[in-house]
């Protein structure tokens, strides 16, 4: 190849062949460096934003969320610590995650294999559907009261539809050549369950588990500001009425740290149970 | 079972689709009369929409034919069947089982224990020459590894027909005569009642013992046969092989 081309194909850039150059270059190309850059700049932008912004009265700098969200893991705030209230919000996300997923998982399996189920419970979980599941607080607070129930209720509410949907549509997409092959090869009903259905289920069902977890974050902190004395959305709404913007940043930063983490763990179980399938470009 | 009793038998076969509320309806297949004698290589050859792949699945039981009836052995074929072996033209493997989970299900289904149809599936991944890469997941492998696979899980059921629905209709030009030269090696290994369907006629005369020809429209009809007696491995620049060639292309009408 002639310099030249290899000049514009951008395969050969002479004025970094070595040197400093080229120890920059590589330095800067680095996907970690880059990562890091990232966070510094957003911080810095951030903490210049604090200070000279026309927000800047209701906006603390990085470091001093830092210090509020070291104060608030020692100090009690009705009773608990930081921890104490994340505890109360994972706890709430968990059994309603779990709730949720009990019931859509099933429904939408019944709905894909029977057409008579589906006929029955499709025109209402139709209509339930687009209702956003945070429409169901006020009920939910009239008939569970202000307790676990009634935050629990509208994490399940929020959690079970998108279940649903991709147990649903997980199996009822399987390529039906995938059911001749099992068949040819002697497989009975039964066999084509377990052999075809669920495995090839298995993927759209993780990806419903994804959304339930997020759609679970968002009720549970929407309940919480409407009514309570514990969890992340108390400590959030809390920091508004004492207009003490640090608390509700920390506080947002932990529920993003958590639900992030919780997301990766389900992500790894996923490549656990499910190893064949393929990698997404990230 | 007479010895002399052909393996598998369509007789008067005819296949109409109803579309829409049974408003449309689709002749595909026309009184196809079909006999395939044990251990033949039979290859089935026509264009795109001829029916050829409807046919093949009537014989595999996947498809119930309008008229007419298959045979395998004498005895009626009635829906799918271990009896036959079915390899896709889109492979159609399990994606979430390995190489060896693929071509051990057809022993598994039928409760072979573990160490038995392993050593079974090992057999035929060293058949089709995939020794190595048994803990492979199908989207590890390549379009012609892919078919190996799905030729030896076929093979591993051990059944009385391989049916081969345009097995290299995926590959690019250089696979596909690899693919060729394999299948005639795995068929001289392991000899079966073979029916290929292909689209393809340079493949037809490269591997059958008898082509048919189709007809290019619908519905499909059986137009003629050709009787291959050129000894394997045959070379496709032959003049006898070209001569086939030229006479099978002369008499193929394509709908264009």
């Amino acid at each position: 190849m002639s310099s030249q081309a290899e000049a514009t194909l951008g395969l050969n850039p002479r004025v970094y062949q070595s040197g400093l150059g080229a120890r920059l270059w590589s330095f800067f190309h680095n996907r970690y460096v880059l990562y890091g850059l990232s966070v510094i700049g957003f911080l810095a932008i951030w903490h210049w934003a604090a200070l000279h912004s026309s927000i800047a009265k209701f906006l603390p700098t990085p470091a001093e969320v830092w210090t509020e969200m070291v104060r608030l893991s020692g100090d009690r705030l009705a009773g608990k610590t930081l921890w104490g209230h994340l505890w109360a919000s994972l706890r709430r996300v968990l059994i309603g995650f779990a709730i949720g997923l009990a019931v859509g998982v099933p429904l939408g399996l019944f709905m894909a294999l029977n057409k008579y189920v589906n006929a029955v419970v499709k025109p209402v979980f139709d209509l339930i559907k687009p209702m956003p599941p945070i429409s169901w607080i006020s009920l939910s607070i009239l008939w569970f009261g202000i307790g676990e129930e009634s935050k629990v209720f509208i994490i399940v509410v929020g959690a079970f539809v998108p279940a649903l949907i991709n147990s649903y549509n997980g199996i009822r997409l399987v390529d039906p050549a995938l059911y001749d092959a099992i068949r040819m090869l002697g497989g009975n009903r039964r066999q084509e369950l377990l052999q075809v259905t669920f495995p090839a289920g298995f993927p759209a069902l993780f990806a419903g588990f994804q959304i339930a977890l997020s759609v679970a974050w968002g009720c549970v902190l929407a309940a919480e500001l409407v009514g309570a004395r514990s969890g992340m959305g108390y400590i959030i709404i809390l920091g508004m009425k004492v207009f003490n913007p640090a608390m509700i940043i920390g506080g947002m930063v932990v529920i993003a740290l958590v639900a992030g983490m919780l997301s990766l763990l389900l992500n790894k179980v996923e490549k656990v149970i499910c190893p064949w399938k393929r990698e997404l470009p990230q | 079972m007479k010895p002399d009793q052909p393996k598998i038998v369509c007789q008067d076969v005819s296949k109409t689709f109803t579309q829409r509320f049974g408003k449309v309806t689709i002749p595909v297949l026309e009184s196809i009369d079909l006999a395939v004698e044990e251990n033949e290589f039979l290859v089935i050859v026509g264009p795109g929409q001829c029916g050829k792949t409807t046919l093949l699945r009537i014989m595999a039981g996947l498809e119930t034919p309008s008229t007419g009836r298959v045979s395998l052995d004498g005895a009626p074929v009635t829906g799918p069947g271990p009896d036959r072996g079915l390899v896709f033209q889109k492979y159609m493997l399990f994606p979430w089982r390995t190489v060896v989970g693929n071509v051990e299900m057809g022993p598994k289904l039928r409760g072979v224990p573990k160490a038995e149809r392993r050593e079974i599936a090992g057999h035929y991944i060293k058949l089709v020459g995939l020794e190595g890469f048994e803990k492979a997941y199908p989207h590890q492998l390549s379009g012609g590894m892919k078919q190996r696979v799905g030729i030896a899980r076929a093979y591993a059921n051990n059944p009385k027909v391989m049916l081969l629905d345009e097995p290299f209709g995926q590959l690019d030009a250089q696979t596909r005569y690899l693919m060729e030269q394999e299948t005639v090696r795995i068929w001289e290994a392991e000899k079966r009642t073979v029916i290929f369907v292909t689209n393809n006629i340079d493949e037809a005369i490269y591997l059958g013992d008898r082509i048919i020809t189709m007809e290019g429209k619908l519905p499909g009809r059986l137009k003629s046969t050709y009787q291959v007696t050129l000894p394997r491995p045959r070379e496709h620049m032959d003049v006898e092989f070209l001569e086939l060639r030229h006479q099978i292309t002369e008499e193929t009408e394509l709908l264009l």
